[in-house]
């Protein structure tokens, strides 16, 4: 079974060199004259007005939250949907039960005004 | 695997709740105005089908389902009467305060049914895995219910804490769950049971115990796990300490009785060697730093603490006897809280009534809530004929009979030292001028459930054989 | 003992994966930790796939990496902490925190080393052909046998959407909407009016009156 992955295994070495050999021939290979003013923090010409971190809105979360709880749910399908000719009724009508369970969740979160961007 | 569809009357009390609960949150969504009327009516209807299920097919025999997933026996049948009896009245007396404080919102009642729901798959486990996918259904409605009053820093605070503690705790559980399944292969608690009876000495079980005994002892707030409940109890609004403080007790029982009995019997000396240093831990810590809390939740955290150390005592013994008194115990003690906490939901019903100060001369604003806390207390405190006092005895005569009389010593001397805070309740109602003349008004509904908790307690303390016998023959 | 090539990956990535796990506890950015963690998922799931748990391997990518990273990263970038602070124990509660790892790195050692553990009491299972699906092992056992445990996954996942819509969803009244559904039921009557009027003569150019009315606004 792991020779399947023998090509994803080349792939990621492959990326991995392509990421790391030019950022390590540029600070090899290019010159380094490093100035004070040339290193500080650069925002159209003026000097930094704030912190670039500020306090979000929590709605950003919410809609991350949400997204991730839908994610996983469809991590439960794949390996639902590739025996489902082996587990027959009882496995279709499980999902079902697991759906419709989710499905109570996205008509709280609809009807709530969750999805919504005031 | 399932054999017929008619095998599923065994659960429907568990298929009813999930199917209220989930008509509970979309009627209260569609209802809307943020009134939790409807969703609270609902809730007690469908905490009253679960009841009526349950009671209408009770099983005389254990009987499991999914492949032994799910387990049902006369002690799971007990218990979840008890969770659902409790949760009832909790809906009760947390209705009032939540409309007063303008925190009535229906998802007070669908997270707290979704959390008897996660009680009751608990109770009913049969495997390692539906154990701690009950635990975490409780858990996480628990930790929303804490958080729900959003504009409280109090409340966040209690349920940040509680929530990273907990899922520290969930987390050395789970890994103790994944060593028992490593070493035994399978996660049915039986099978667990028997490689834990032919290999007591393995250390790698022993190991898996340490991890698990951490998960249990956090679940139920014993030293030194208990640094959440005090701040729990204090941050969180009173209706929710009230839900937090009651019935997830019986689940913590629960879960003991489960793991630490049924699946790890066999290691039953090693663990009572743990579960002692929890105990006196328990006990005494519990009942020293509740004299020092000038805020009565806290003060009935600590207490809490204190009486889980009880609780444990009755495990230790390892007998039947033991068992039977530990069960005896949790469930009269979840009855206690449920009431104490109630009189607090009441008193907090316009601003939160959190120190002991708002309870002087409550005898004077309203005698029957005082003389229903003065019934509550003595029985905490130990005091006969209240029922508090017979489930001490019932759990020392337990660990005496197995010959640990030094523990049944320290026991005794801290709930000594105990009883001092339980009577300044008392005495701050009856003795202290009230600062302010205004009647306290518990309401019909509450007042009717309050004056019946009351009344089990003192009615329990004189005539206990009746539940302690059906304790006993249940664990058996 | 010659290294068989699944050996030196199964070093490679385990040395990767301390490493990494390392960097997102020392690291002085958290943007970095959050990398590095990601790292670590990354490398963890390598380590799953060679233990042939290839669907709870992609898993932990698709969810973790894909989801849950994205979810720390944007708290991480976004959120407003003083970094100063939250470092000010890190050395005072090093030794400590080095005393108790090192406690249970031997105790866990001690107990899960290869005495017990190790090819002499457990057997490598055999290795799988390259037809072997584990994503089916795993459906097949997930809906049948632990259908139950499956369901209330699914309501754990209805109590997290609950609790987090409950905990966070704040309502602004000082905003603007749009309703698409009244939108759409609208009807011609609501918006327009037609009005029958009689035509009025033009009044006389001499006569105009300064900001003089018009006949519109009477009818």
């Amino acid at each position: 079974m792991l020779e399947n992955y023998l090509p994803i295994l080349l792939f990621l070495a492959i990326g991995a060199a392509f990421g790391v050999l030019p950022l390590m021939a540029g600070f090899v290979l290019g010159p380094r004259r490093p100035d004070p003013e040339k290193l500080s923090p650069y925002e159209c010409g003026f000097e930094a007005f704030e912190d670039a971190r500020m306090k979000f809105d929590v709605r950003y979360y919410l809609v991350a939250i949400l997204f991730i709880i839908f994610d996983l749910e469809i991590a439960f399908l794949f390996p639902w949907a590739v025996v489902l000719d082996r587990i027959g009724t009882a496995g279709l009508v499980a999902m079902g039960i697991f759906l419709a369970i989710l499905v109570v969740g996205f008509v709280y979160e609809w009807k709530k005004g969750a999805l919504e961007w005031e | 695997m399932l054999s017929t569809l008619s095998d599923l009357t065994l659960m429907a009390p568990e298929l009813w709740l999930a199917a209220m609960a989930c008509v509970v949150l979309v009627a209260d969504v569609y209802a809307g105005g943020g009134r939790g009327t409807v969703a609270y009516l609902l809730a007690q209807l469908a905490l009253l089908g679960g009841m009526w299920l349950l009671l209408a097919d009770a099983v005389p025999a254990p009987e499991a389902l999914f492949g032994g997933a799910f387990l049902r026996d006369p002690l799971a049948d007990v218990l979840k009467a008890a969770v659902l009896v409790l949760t009832v009245a909790v809906f009760a007396y947390a209705r009032g305060y939540l409309q007063g404080r303008g925190l009535d919102r229906g998802e007070y009642y669908v997270l707290g049914l979704f959390g008897v729901l996660g009680m009751m798959v608990l109770i009913s486990a049969g495997n390692l895995l539906t154990l701690y996918l009950g635990l975490e259904l409780l858990a996480l409605s628990l930790y929303a219910m804490v958080a729900l009053h959003r504009d409280s820093l109090e409340a966040s605070e209690a349920a940040m804490k509680y929530f990273v503690l907990g899922a520290l705790a969930s987390g050395m559980m789970l890994y103790g769950i994944s060593l028992l399944y490593g070493v035994t292969g399978s996660l049915a608690l039986d099978v667990v049971a028997r490689a834990a009876a032919a290999d007591a000495s393995d250390p790698v079980m022993l190991l898996a115990l340490a991890f698990v005994i951490v998960g249990v002892a956090f679940k139920l707030g014993a030293v030194p796990f208990h640094m959440w409940i005090p701040d729990v109890y204090h941050g969180a609004p009173a209706a929710v300490a009230l839900y937090v403080g009651a019935a997830p007790k019986i689940a913590g029982f629960a879960l003991a009785m489960r793991l630490l009995v049924e699946g790890l019997g066999g290691l039953q000396a090693e663990w009572a060697d743990m579960l002692v240093v929890l105990a006196v831990l328990s006990i005494a810590i519990g009942n020293v730093v509740a004299i020092a809390q000038t805020n009565i939740k806290r003060m009935l955290g600590y207490s809490t603490i204190s009486h889980i150390g009880f609780l444990l005592l009755g495990l230790i013994a390892g007998t039947r006897d033991g068992y039977g008194a530990a069960m005896f115990y949790a469930l009269t003690y979840a009855l206690m809280a449920a009431g104490a906490f109630g009189v607090v939901a009441i008193m907090s019903r316009r601003s939160e009534a959190e120190l002991l100060d708002d309870y002087r001369g409550l005898n004077a604003r309203n005698p029957w809530l005082a003389f229903m806390m003065l019934i509550l207390m003595f029985s905490m405190a130990g005091v006969p004929p209240t029922v508090g006092f017979y489930a001490k005895l019932t759990v020392l005569k337990a660990v005496i009979d197995v010959g640990a009389l030094w523990l049944a010593v320290v026991a005794v001397a801290f709930s000594i030292v105990g009883a001092f805070y339980y009577l300044r309740v008392v005495k701050l109602m009856y003795f202290d001028e009230p600062p302010e003349e205004a009647a306290v008004r518990a309401g019909l509904q509450a007042g009717t459930v309050l004056s019946a908790n009351g009344l089990a307690v003192l009615g329990l303390g004189l005539l206990p054989g009746a539940l302690l016998a059906l304790c006993l023959q249940v664990v058996g | 003992m010659a290294l068989t090539f699944q050996q030196f990956l199964f070093y490679a990535f385990a040395a990767v994966l301390v490493g990494a796990a390392l960097g997102v506890i020392t690291a002085r950015n958290p943007v970095h930790s959050v990398l590095y963690l990601v790292l670590a998922f990354f490398t963890s799931a390598a380590l799953w796939l060679l233990m042939e748990a290839e669907f709870l391997a992609l898993t932990l990518v698709l969810v973790y990496v894909g989801a849950v990273m994205v979810l720390f990263l944007f708290v991480v970038m976004m959120l407003d902490i003083d970094l100063a602070a939250l470092r000010a124990g890190f050395t005072r509660y090093l030794p400590l925190g080095l005393v108790v790892a090192a406690l249970i790195v031997w105790e866990m050692a001690s107990v899960l080393g290869p005495a017990r553990f190790g090819p002499g009491r457990v057997a490598a299972p055999a290795p799988h052909g390259a037809g072997y699906s584990n994503t089916k092992a795993l459906g097949e056992t997930l809906y049948t046998q632990h259908l139950y445990a499956f369901e209330v996954a699914a309501l754990i996942l209805l109590v997290a959407i609950v609790a987090a819509i409950a905990l966070t969803l704040r309502r602004r009244p000082d905003t603007r909407r749009q309703d698409p559904a009244r939108q759409v039921r609208v009807r011609r009557r609501d918006r327009v009016r037609l009005v029958r009027m009689a035509p009025e003569r033009r009044p006389a150019p001499a006569a105009s009156e300064p900001g003089g009315r018009t006949g519109t606004e009477e009818a």
